[in-house]
């Protein structure tokens, strides 16, 4: 009796193989899953990059719609896309709030103190323009974590409720901007502003 | 009216295609040798009209034919005819069209090859294939059609081959990599065939076993091929990466070398028979899960082809009918099996059965690590990937194991073997090595403790080799000379020697470069120079070339060793006019123990570029080495019972008369 048991074990197994093969088909690869999109954001206190001793939660960011960046002084891509970030505040008056990210920095084996760091910042950010209304510091990068980023620039659309609307993975450029997040963008701002009048 | 001429001829494959499937079969099934006969004319059929629109999609490419997309889109007026010429499989259209010709050509060489079989086998093993090609030729036909017309807007001027594929090892690498995927399909059909006619013997063992062997050499070589090219045209200086596509060519072979393993048992002893039933099976369903991996696009990979899920629903759905239909019927017979031979637990069908369960155990491994990605975010658990570092670590694990019983299995009986014997033998061997490995360990100033076990391993293997054939020859009439007697030795024989040589030769190369490779990514202006190990690389500059689709600037080092000029290298770094793709073309100097490699980066600012140097120690010994084990697959190949049934075969009559005029 145990050998048909046994002769069945090929079969079943092929089967389960071949239904994750065949959902596999309808899905994109490329995607990356987040599974943040749609939720709100996951619940921190942290500390301001400049200025510690002011502390920022979830619902600092409430109120307006928001681009998080997720960024570092030690990230080549993020200096390069400062200077569009910095048009795009000035010239359509979209809120970037930075989550720095360095791992350096980590207040227990870190090899950088935060005042080394804040100089950095500071004079990467007047080289290339300051997009960020504030930069709030993820200190032990749980939070990031918790965002399930996996490495900068990332960028996530923040509605006026605090809900994540849009993970982007990447730089922003003009094309990602008009192609991707600006009809996202613009819906939120302006959806969200009628829906402030009902 | 070429084109036109090669989409009627892949029609009329299909249809013979169809009616090798039914015909035979029921002939068989009904006992009537009328219909029996009609398999090897129609195998001969299905042959040569894929042969025909093979040459007509071939001539499409010779005479720039751009009416139809498939050459549009992979060939342009300006690339040189060899490339043209391999631009047929390009494409995956083209590519397809080239696995079918492999399907058929595997078919008529069964149809051929197999006077000593009886006439009901040879029609059930031909209708087998015959499914297996209904399903690609409907798959062609439907949703992958070379022939597709552009008419009536022909473009002027084609979009070029995809500039790494313009290369000698592209030429090669695919025809052999499919005739081994496609050659399992025969271990398939004769297990197939046995499971219908319900005769699960030892018989059907001998006759695959030269098919599997076969197809293993095809595989093997192809691996190699595409190794070798992935280290020297992609330019990252690795010879494998574990890749997707990759894995799906290596989990075949690791099934198909437990099956080429597996069968010798079924074959000689009449055990393990259900098992090796299982894994003729699991070969060619791992090529098959290999070929949907590739064209599916559901695993993202440097090689896949552009994806359609209509495609993958097509090929997952010719999976799902031959590989579960062929599970199902095998659930249902091989409860009744029983083997028959009895052994000990020292002996060499156990060390069989142990390397069968670790190729197995490897083969898993390979597919979880393949599949895992695609499991974890279906299952809604986030996207993950898997990497070489997961792949390297249990390969470690599974490999000294592995090597243990390669070693062990030759030297001991069949039945039962003497541990005491046997544990005498091993300790010289493993000491041997150990102290062999030992001074290659000492003589590179780097410690690198992996280096030690790998090594050991590979010299126990060459030693033990050694050992056995000693052994052998000991057992022999000593009236004859040393050399008399290693002729005497049958060349199925050595072909396990070489197999095994061949595998330790691997071992080394692998060993050696994953261990003292040296690296070397520097920012260099022309007159500068940089020193690693012995060798001075002194750059002299960039000149510019033109070639006949691209244009190159070529770097030029000259490299010293201990201040004596050796050689002049010369890396590329092109870009393909058409595509406006850069290529990078390294430079390699190669001797026996060592490679030194230079590929040129981008430019940087004032003149300066980016070089890459690697120093790769014996590198080339893991190619050389999988050339020695397909050249003992060869060695098994030609072994004389099965010239002499080929020979009896030939004799008799050509495929076509035999058809008609069998059993005088």
């Amino acid at each position: 009796m145990k050998k048909t048991w046994l002769v069945v074990i090929p079969v079943v197994l092929f089967s389960l193989i071949a239904g994750f093969l065949y959902l596999g088909l309808f899905s994109d690869p490329r995607e990356l899953d987040s599974q943040i999109t749609g939720r709100p954001l996951p619940s921190f206190t942290l500390p301001d990059l400049m200025e510690p001793e002011k502390q920022y939660t979830p619902e600092s960011l409430a109120g307006e719609v928001t681009i998080l960046n997720v960024w570092g002084v030690w990230c080549v891509t993020c200096a390069v896309e400062m200077p569009y970030l910095t048009q795009l505040k000035e010239e359509k008056g979209v809120k970037f709030v930075g989550l720095y990210f360095d791992q350096d920095l980590d207040p227990d084996n870190g090899t950088k103190t935060l005042n080394r760091v804040q100089q950095e910042v500071s004079a990467l950010l007047s080289r290339y323009g300051n997009p960020y209304a504030f930069n709030i510091f993820d200190t032990y990068r749980d939070t990031s974590l918790d965002l399930g980023v996996t490495g900068a620039p990332e960028h996530f659309v923040i509605d006026k409720k605090g809900i994540v609307r849009m993970h982007h993975v990447g730089d922003i450029n003009e094309r990602v901007w008009r192609n991707k997040i600006e009809p996202l963008y613009r819906k939120l701002t302006q959806g969200s502003a009628t829906g402030a009048d009902s | 009216m070429i084109p036109e001429l090669g989409n009627i001829a892949l029609t009329l494959a299909l249809v013979s295609a169809i009616l090798l499937a039914v015909f035979p079969l029921w002939g068989a099934q009904t006992n009537q040798s009328g219909l029996i006969a009609t398999a090897r004319p129609l195998a001969l059929g299905m042959f040569t009209f894929t042969l025909i629109a093979f040459v007509c999609l071939s001539y499409a490419f010779a005479t720039d034919d751009f009416s139809l997309s498939y050459v549009a889109q992979n060939s342009n007026t300006q690339l040189p005819m060899q490339y043209k010429l391999t631009a047929v499989w390009g494409g995956h259209e083209g590519s397809f069209l080239l696995w079918v010709l492999m399907l058929s050509l595997w078919t008529v060489a069964v149809a051929i090859f197999s006077g000593s079989i009886p006439q009901e086998m040879v029609a059930r093993v031909l209708a087998v294939l015959g499914m297996v090609s209904v399903g690609f030729y409907l798959f062609m036909l439907l949703t992958s059609n070379p022939f597709q017309s552009m008419l009536p807007f022909v473009p002027v001027d084609g979009q070029d081959l995809n500039p790494l594929l313009q290369d000698f090892g592209m030429i090669i690498h695919p025809p052999m990599l499919y005739m081994g995927y496609v050659g399992f399909s025969v271990a398939f059909a004769f297990a197939g065939a046995a499971l219908i006619a319900g005769k699960l013997d030892s018989t059907w063992a001998r006759w695959s076993r030269p098919w599997v062997q076969a197809a293993w050499c095809f595989l093997t070589i192809g691996i190699c091929l595409g190794s070798w090219w992935a280290y020297y045209e992609l330019g990252w200086g690795g010879w494998w990466f574990w890749d997707p596509v990759e894995n799906a060519s290596f989990m075949p072979w690791l099934a198909g070398t437990a099956l080429m393993h597996s069968l010798a048992v079924t074959e000689k002893r009449k055990v393990f028979k259900s098992w090796t039933v299982l894994l003729a099976i699991g070969a060619f369903s791992l090529s098959l899960l290999g070929t949907f991996l590739v064209r599916s696009g559901v695993i993202v990979s440097v090689h896949s082809f552009a994806s359609d899920p209509t495609r993958g629903l097509f090929i997952l759905g010719i999976l799902v009918v031959l590989s579960g239909g062929a599970l199902l019927l095998f659930a249902l017979r091989a409860a009744s099996l029983n083997s028959v031979g009895r052994y000990q637990t020292v002996s060499r069908e156990v060390m069989l059965m142990g390397n069968n369960i670790l190729l197995c155990a490897a083969t898993l491994v390979v597919l979880l690590g393949t599949l895992l990605p695609l499991v974890h975010k279906e299952l809604g658990l986030g996207a993950i990937s898997i990497g070489a570092p997961f792949f390297n670590k249990m390969f470690v694990y599974l490999i000294v194991p592995f090597v243990f019983l390669l070693c062990i299995g030759p030297l001991s009986r069949w039945k039962q073997q003497s541990v005491k014997a046997l544990a005498r033998q091993l300790i010289t061997a493993f000491c041997i090595s150990l102290v062999a490995a030992l001074l290659i360990f000492f003589s590179y100033s780097e410690q690198a403790y992996m280096a030690v076990l790998g090594l050991t391993l590979s010299f126990w293997i060459l030693v033990a080799s050694v050992l056995e054939v000693w052994q052998r020859i000991g057992a022999m009439d000593s009236q004859y000379s040393i050399a008399k007697r290693l002729r005497m030795l049958t060349r199925s024989h050595w072909g396990m020697i070489l197999g095994h040589v061949g595998f330790a030769v691997t071992l080394i190369g692998i060993t050696l470069v994953s261990n003292y490779e040296q690296e070397r990514d520097v920012r260099m202006l022309p007159g500068e120079q940089i020193t690693l190990s012995d060798y001075t690389f002194v750059f002299n500059g960039v000149s510019k070339t033109q070639g006949p689709n691209y244009e190159s600037d070529v770097g030029h080092f000259s490299v010293y060793r201990s201040g004596e000029k050796l050689t002049t290298m010369m890396p590329e770094k092109r870009i393909y006019t058409v595509q406006r793709m850069p290529m990078t073309e390294a430079a390699i100097h190669t001797t026996i123990s060592r490679d030194l490699f230079i590929a040129l980066g981008e430019p940087l600012d004032d003149g300066a570029w980016a070089v890459r140097v690697y120093i790769k120690p014996f590198v080339t010994w893991i190619w050389g080495g999988g050339a020695i084990m397909a050249l003992g697959g060869v060695c098994a190949l030609s072994d004389r019972r099965y010239r002499m049934s080929t020979l009896a075969k030939f004799k008799k009559a050509s495929p076509l008369s035999s058809a008609t005029g069998e059993h005088a």
